[in-house]
């Protein structure tokens, strides 16, 4: 990107910033530094100069009483003059296409009165361009009826509380934990739960294909605090060892254009097949991954995780040479 | 003046405003912006309007009547974000929604939707704990930058092209090739199978519609020329969602063949989901009997093999034979 379109990017997010921070500011007045800008996705020096700028902005004929009038007391933000940029303008058209694509992937009964909702709220002008946009990008297709998933989106919804049985890939065991469910996320392939585990008096991500059974309870909870999320995390170190694969080498280029963290540790470059190794996985997601290329993969190590895979393929071939 | 500030004290004036605001006063009151010649400064005011419309801020032009003066205003009701006016568990969804996608670091208008997850706390008029799960979003789509810079970077120049329907120049690694071809494209439209991204467009080198796994893409380049006229049109026939849902055993790859599959009993809501909408699944003694087309028979053994034992390729009979040749090898490997 030039340099010319990085300097116009940032006038324009800018102006973006200040038509949220604003209003934010008359909303919440004296709220700290800090936080405002956490809320506007910027840093405190961004917010600085963001307020350094607004004090040159005002309607003529720029009387005293013209300008905008944000000031910074003892680290908190305080508006004296907001010129009625009281509320944030409407949704641009790019803002709801992409607000709209991830709501029809994640379905739920009330998709089609949040997408009308959310086309009402980008200018009338502009409806039109968001109807050819919201059709351009397709984020999934929502989860099945009465999947995990789907469950753990109500849950979320409504902040009830679930029970989970979970296959933990670190200690090798299910278990039962009772989870205050927060929000998803889909990381390298992965659907991950991240929610407040009450027995471990911790937030912790759960993949989403390791809950092999997921109850919505009748206990509902109370938003965590702020400081709790702003820590929040995917990944910790990986637990045990890493799981070796062998692949041919068409295999490995499909492989690695998946968005498994896959890293190759032999074959490079090559002519023969191609060894790779991935953190944090479990033996049967490597069993899974391994068969889902016809034969031109396999798991290699470590021990457990290679017998994981033999037994699934001798089960499945005892299928096979029954008929 | 700088640009942001002159949009910011336009916007100002007009929000303000009682009346329409004529083009002489807005002149008169921006003399250094909207000076020089007649036609310039009107062209220079249009661009301006069009910027702030992008913004989400509608500039009108109201003809004058025997009350009001002819001119421009933002008329509040058109200008302040609306209440949504949903029920508490659809913005709940909406919350939700937008998160997970922030969350996972790789969406398309990744920042457009990071802006609008902020806007909606203004919304709704009590959105309380919804927003919790916009700030864990936030968060979590920081953590673990490792090797995660190039997909997202390429999501995002690439909404740029397709909102603004320019032509990007790719080049594009084969899957099964070490090496790369250079291409022009129209982009259509992003979608996500499998966790992955993909983009589909009008090929300009093979002359059709063609799709590029994004991880594949090692550069993109989007035509800057004009930036505020369209290089192509999207034909009226075209659909990303049907591209995007097509199951990996329905491109075609060979005539149309009837499939069945056995899935052992209890089958999960996410396995028989896995055959896409439009498998016929049939309830058995134990399990269920998925009957689908294929007309590439390879990619749904793949499918069936990676389901290990809970799953059994029943027909046709060649794919099934294949099914077993392929197990048998893998076993004999255990030595």
């Amino acid at each position: 990107m030039s340099a010319e379109q990085l300097r116009k990017d940032d006038a324009r997010e800018r102006l973006r910033r200040v038509l949220f921070l604003v209003p934010y500011a008359v909303r919440h007045p004296g709220i700290a530094v800090r936080e405002l800008a956490e809320r506007c996705g910027a840093t405190e020096a961004q917010l600085l100069e963001d307020l350094d700028f607004l004090l040159s902005v005002g309607c003529p004929p720029f009387a005293p009483d013209d300008f905008l009038d944000l000031y910074v007391e003892r680290d908190r933000v305080y508006v004296a003059l907001h010129q009625s940029f009281t509320r944030p303008p409407r949704f641009t058209e790019s803002e709801a296409a992409a607000l709209a694509a991830a709501v029809k992937a994640l379905g739920g009964e009330g998709k089609d009165r949040v997408l009308e909702a959310l086309r009402q709220a980008v200018p009338r002008e502009r409806r039109k361009g968001y109807d050819e946009l919201a059709k351009r990008i397709y984020a999934g297709s929502p989860p099945a009826r009465g999947s995990v998933m789907d469950r753990l989106s109500r849950a979320i919804a409504g902040r009830r509380a679930v029970r989970l049985r979970h296959f933990s890939a670190a200690r090798a065991e299910e278990k039962e934990r009772v989870v205050h469910p927060y929000t998803l996320a889909r990381r390298f392939g992965h659907w991950y739960l991240f929610g407040h585990d009450q027995a471990r008096g911790r937030e912790l991500p759960f993949r989403l294909d390791r809950i092999r059974d997921c109850a919505v309870l009748d206990e509902t909870f109370e938003p965590p605090p702020p400081a709790a999320l702003a820590r929040a995390r995917l990944f910790s170190e990986p637990h045990g060892h890493a799981i070796r694969l062998q692949l041919s080498r068409v295999a490995a280029a499909w492989a690695l254009a998946r968005p498994a963290r896959l890293r190759v540790v032999e074959g490079e470059g090559g002519t023969g097949p191609v060894v790779v190794e991935v953190e944090g996985a479990d033996a049967e997601w490597a069993t899974r991954f391994a068969l889902s290329f016809g034969g031109e993969a396999e798991v290699l190590s470590p021990v457990e995780a290679r017998r994981h895979f033999q037994e699934a393929v001798e089960r499945a071939l005892a299928r096979y040479q029954r008929g | 003046m700088q640009k942001a500030q002159r949009l910011l004290d336009l916007a100002a004036l007009l929000l303000r405003a009682a009346e329409p605001v004529s083009w002489r006063d807005i002149q008169e009151q921006f003399p250094e912006d909207y000076g020089g010649s007649e036609e310039a400064a009107i062209r220079k005011f249009e661009r301006d309007k069009a910027e702030l419309l992008e913004l989400g801020i509608p500039v009108r032009w109201l003809q004058g009547d025997e009350d009001l003066p002819a001119g421009y205003l933002i008329d509040k009701d058109e200008f302040y974000l609306p209440d949504l006016k949903l029920p508490p568990e659809d913005l709940a969804l909406l919350y939700l929604s937008g998160s997970a996608a922030l969350a996972g670091g790789d969406f398309p208008y990744a920042r457009d939707l990071a802006h609008a997850l902020e806007k909606l706390s203004f919304a709704a008029r009590s959105p309380g704990a919804s927003e919790a799960a916009g700030l864990a979003a936030r968060s979590l789509s920081r953590g673990d930058e490792e090797g995660r810079a190039e997909v997202p970077a390429m999501l995002e120049e690439l909404s740029r092209a397709i909102a603004a329907q320019k032509r990007v120049h790719l080049v594009y690694a084969g899957a099964e090739r070490s090496e790369t071809t250079e291409r022009e494209v129209d982009p259509y439209g992003l979608y996500q199978s499998g966790g992955s991204w993909f983009l589909c467009g009008h090929c300009h080198l093979r002359r059709a519609v063609r799709t590029f796994h994004l991880a594949r893409i090692r550069g993109i380049e989007m035509n800057r020329a004009q930036p505020r006229s369209r290089d192509f049109e999207v034909p009226a026939d075209f659909s990303v969602a049907d591209l995007a849902t097509r199951e990996a055993w329905e491109y075609e790859v060979h005539p149309a063949q009837a499939a069945r599959v056995r899935l052992e009993g209890p089958v999960s809501i996410e396995d028989r989901a896995s055959f896409g909408p439009r498998a016929a699944i049939r309830e058995e003694e134990g399990g269920a009997v998925v009957e689908l087309t294929v007309t590439n028979g390879e990619a749904l053994l793949r499918h069936v093999l990676a389901l290990g034992d809970r799953a059994e390729l029943l027909a046709p009979a060649k794919l099934r034979r294949r099914a077993r040749t392929i197990l048998s090898a893998l076993a004999r490997r255990r030595a």
